[in-house]
């Protein structure tokens, strides 16, 4: 790898460098500075006491179910998004696409714009008939979560679908084996590394969620108020309890990228 | 005001007199209203800071005002943590204490407007609210953030009349904009909130005024910050918000004399 490295090196212009060191530099320092905010003695009593442990409960509750559906959901739409050819294709992948590049507050309009009890779509419906009101309800933390975390899981599994040789699922058609068997069987073995990276991805991003969580499903206490939601309002009352919540977030999000080695980061060979 | 409207002449004076004016003449240093000019105000401000920032311009082309937004409690942080920003119009005065407290701040603040909270409804009042009593009946308030000025002032009315208000109940917005937001366009039921915010969005909610033996006097106080690079501008804007024209505008938003 580092005599690789040396090789690539050679050829690499000056300014290429420069440009990926003030890069690298450019993402670590708010890090650091994030690091050297947080007062070490005080963080487990931080996290563990009134609403920034509520927050972190929440938020792990939260993320889960939305990860959940985000899998539940995504991986029969990554499946169609990759394996089958039909007319607008393109623009379904866009409309998945949209809710990453959406700003995340707009993602909760548009949830209040379809499920919210006095002006959704449907949310006066579910109301009705179901009784369920998602706004203000962890439900609704759940609703918002999954929407903006949903297209993560079906890029990366779609892209690994694309990445198996078909080669081996038909093999295992030529010995017989039924679609069904097949897809658990083989298809699901291979794919396990991008589905894995998917699902961390998507659970970073539903831990992660502020925007379309505060203007859909509200921010209250030990109800809809998740971590991030508690980090921005404790910065302003108990900075440093923001400052202990926003380390846990970042080393779960250090922890995420570490379940992700060998499927986005390097290459395992 | 005074020096306000000198200034103005001193502008008018040098445009049409020599350059080198500038160097010999202190007025003319007073005078000079070009450059940048951030006002950090209350998200409560937005629409008359907007409007008075507005003919700010219009009077003194050479400035240029930018406008920050935020809960009072987000722009003393901002301040605090060194942005720039060259006035705080807050919407208390504790707030500017904390910053003359910390040095941010070392002229003595001006209190420039008045303002009440009332309880914002969804139009037709479906749940037929119409005192702070109620609101204990209903399943979802909107009220802002517990530190912020508007959360401290949504608590002062509450705890006056007598009501308390269970927390898996009320949802908190991060400003008074944005928990207003939570009746217009979302499920709460009702809101506290100032009374100019309620008026400036009577087309999506209805307002219920707040009887005055409930309710508080919100005092909005107006400083310039001490590192900024354009003390002069940070003055002269001051003195317009303060002066009958700006008072003008800011009644044409529902603000109180102080």
């Amino acid at each position: 790898m580092s005599a690789r490295g040396r090789q690539i090196g050679a050829e690499t212009p000056k300014f290429v460098w420069v440009g990926a060191m003030l890069a690298l530099l450019f993402l670590s320092l708010p890090l650091v500075g994030l690091l050297k905010r947080v007062a070490w003695t005080g963080v487990f009593a931080s996290v563990t006491s009134g609403p920034a442990s509520e927050a972190l409960r929440l938020s792990l509750i939260t993320s889960v179910f939305a990860t959940a559906i985000a899998f539940i959901l995504g991986l029969p739409l990554a499946w169609v998004l990759a394996r089958i050819e039909f007319r607008g294709r393109s623009i379904v992948r866009a409309l998945v696409m949209l809710p990453m590049v959406l700003p995340p507050v707009v993602g909760g309009v548009a949830l209040l714009g379809a499920y919210g009890k006095s002006h959704g779509l449907i949310g006066g419906l579910l109301y009705d008939v179901f009784g369920i009101q998602l706004t203000f309800s962890p439900l609704g933390v759940v609703v918002a979560e999954a929407f903006v975390a949903l297209p993560f899981l079906v890029m990366a599994v779609e892209s690994g679908l694309r990445s198996i040789d078909p080669r081996y699922e038909e093999s295992a058609a030529t010995m017989g084996s039924g679609p069904s068997e097949r897809f658990w069987k083989v298809t699901l073995r291979l794919l396990s590394p991008s589905l894995i990276a998917g699902v961390a991805v998507a659970w970073a991003r539903a831990l992660g969620e502020f925007g379309a969580t505060i203007t859909f499903a509200g921010n209250i206490e030990g109800r809809t108020q998740t971590t991030p939601l508690a980090v921005y309002l404790l910065l302003e009352s108990d900075p440093e309890a923001a400052y202990a919540l926003s380390f846990v977030l970042l080393a779960v999000c250090v922890a995420v990228l570490i379940a992700m080695r060998g499927s986005w980061l390097g290459r395992r060979s | 005001m005074k020096r306000f409207g000198l200034a103005i002449a001193a502008v008018v004076v040098i445009g049409s007199l020599a350059p080198n004016a500038a160097h010999a003449d202190p007025i003319a240093e007073v005078s000079k209203l070009k450059g940048d000019l951030t006002i950090s105000a209350a998200s409560s401000l937005t629409d008359v800071f907007t409007e008075l920032a507005k003919q700010f311009r219009k009077d003194n082309k050479g400035a240029k005002v930018r406008l920050n937004f935020g809960s009072t409690s987000t722009l003393v942080a901002q301040i605090q943590s060194g942005a720039p920003s060259d006035v705080l119009a807050s919407a208390d005065l504790t707030s500017i204490e904390k910053l003359v407290a910390t040095g941010n701040v070392v002229v003595a603040p001006k209190v420039f407007a008045r303002n009440t909270m009332a309880i914002a409804v969804k139009p037709g009042n479906p749940r037929a609210v119409r005192s702070v009593g109620d609101l204990a009946s209903l399943r979802f308030v909107a009220l802002c953030g517990k530190t912020v000025p508007c959360g401290v002032y949504a608590s002062s009315v509450l705890r006056r009349a007598g009501v308390s208000l269970i927390e898996s109940k009320v949802t908190r917005g991060i400003d008074a904009k944005s928990t207003l937001s939570a009746v217009a366009n979302g499920d709460a039921d009702a809101a506290i909130v100032y009374k100019t915010d309620v008026l400036a969005a009577k087309k999506i909610v209805l307002g219920i005024d707040i009887p005055s033996a409930q309710n508080v006097q919100a005092m909005y106080g107006i400083a310039p910050i001490r590192n900024s690079k354009n003390l002069t501008n940070a003055k002269a804007f001051i003195d317009f918000v303060l002066s009958e024209q700006g008072w003008q505008i800011l009644k044409s938003f529902g603000f109180q004399r102080p």
